[in-house]
């Protein structure tokens, strides 16, 4: 469907404003529902534990990390609880 | 060496971040004529630690995103009997179709119903097409799926 044809059904005028409701609209099926899904992988730095989520990316489905053994993404599991440790000054 | 990274590796989320843990059961050793020995005043045990090597390409994330939100040809018509080539639009105008089926289109319009009256003030109808995006979104989360209701009938039910 088209912008136009959304925008004769629903009797909006204006195009900006319509294509940000649409992403709106489609960034709220996003966080509930899974209309596209996507992958991103990124470089684990030993010593380094902090990792920022995909900038683009709306609702995390699961985590992973390598095995390097079998060279498989094997998905690991949330924490029920924090750690004792918050900080680890030396990690080495 | 990363090994059984589902069953050693955990994560937490904290903010726009994610923290990862690495999962061991430790202690110091020392090789002692060839054989490796644990030393038992130097027991570490069970602890959660930082990643303790890198892995390229090791953390993997899987979610939903933006993906090409508005194209320049129909997604859901075949390009004879292919599937459509879609061009993502970056600066999407009137001609431009929103990359989703059917269903979640006129859901959408739904959405701009309930957007048009609430800039009125008619709150009340915009619940109602609120209700009805969510009703459309789940119609076409059902279409993906096919699930069977089974109950047993008793040997003496009234028909």
């Amino acid at each position: 469907m088209t912008v136009l044809e959304m925008m004769e059904r629903s009797g909006m005028k204006n195009t900006t404003l319509t294509v940000a409701f649409i992403k709106d609209a489609i960034h709220l099926m996003q966080s509930q529902v899974d209309v596209h899904t996507a992958t991103w992988k990124t470089d684990i730095a030993d010593g380094t534990r902090e990792y920022p989520f995909p900038a683009n990316m709306i609702r995390l489905k699961s985590v992973s990390i390598k095995d390097t053994t079998d060279s498989k993404y094997k998905r690991i599991r949330r924490l029920t609880h924090s750690p004792v440790v918050s900080e680890d000054t030396d990690p080495e | 060496m990363s090994y059984d990274t589902h069953k050693t590796w955990f994560f937490q989320t904290v903010g726009r971040n994610i923290h990862l843990w690495q999962y061991v059961e430790s202690n110091a050793t020392d090789t002692l004529a060839g054989i490796r020995i644990s030393l038992p005043d130097e027991y570490y045990g069970k602890q959660l630690i930082y990643p303790d090597e890198s892995i390229t390409a090791g953390l993997r994330f899987e979610g939903t995103a933006f993906v090409e939100p508005f194209v320049s040809v129909d997604p859901n018509e075949l390009n004879g009997s292919a599937e459509p080539t879609l061009t993502n639009q970056t600066s999407p105008d009137e001609a431009d179709h929103v990359n989703l089926t059917r269903m979640l289109s006129l859901a959408v319009v739904d959405y701009l119903k309930a957007m048009v009256s609430d800039s009125s003030g008619d709150l009340e109808k915009k619940e109602y097409y609120m209700r009805e995006f969510w009703k459309k979104v789940g119609d076409d989360q059902s279409n993906k799926r096919r699930n069977f209701n089974v109950f047993p009938i008793s040997p003496f039910a009234i028909k």
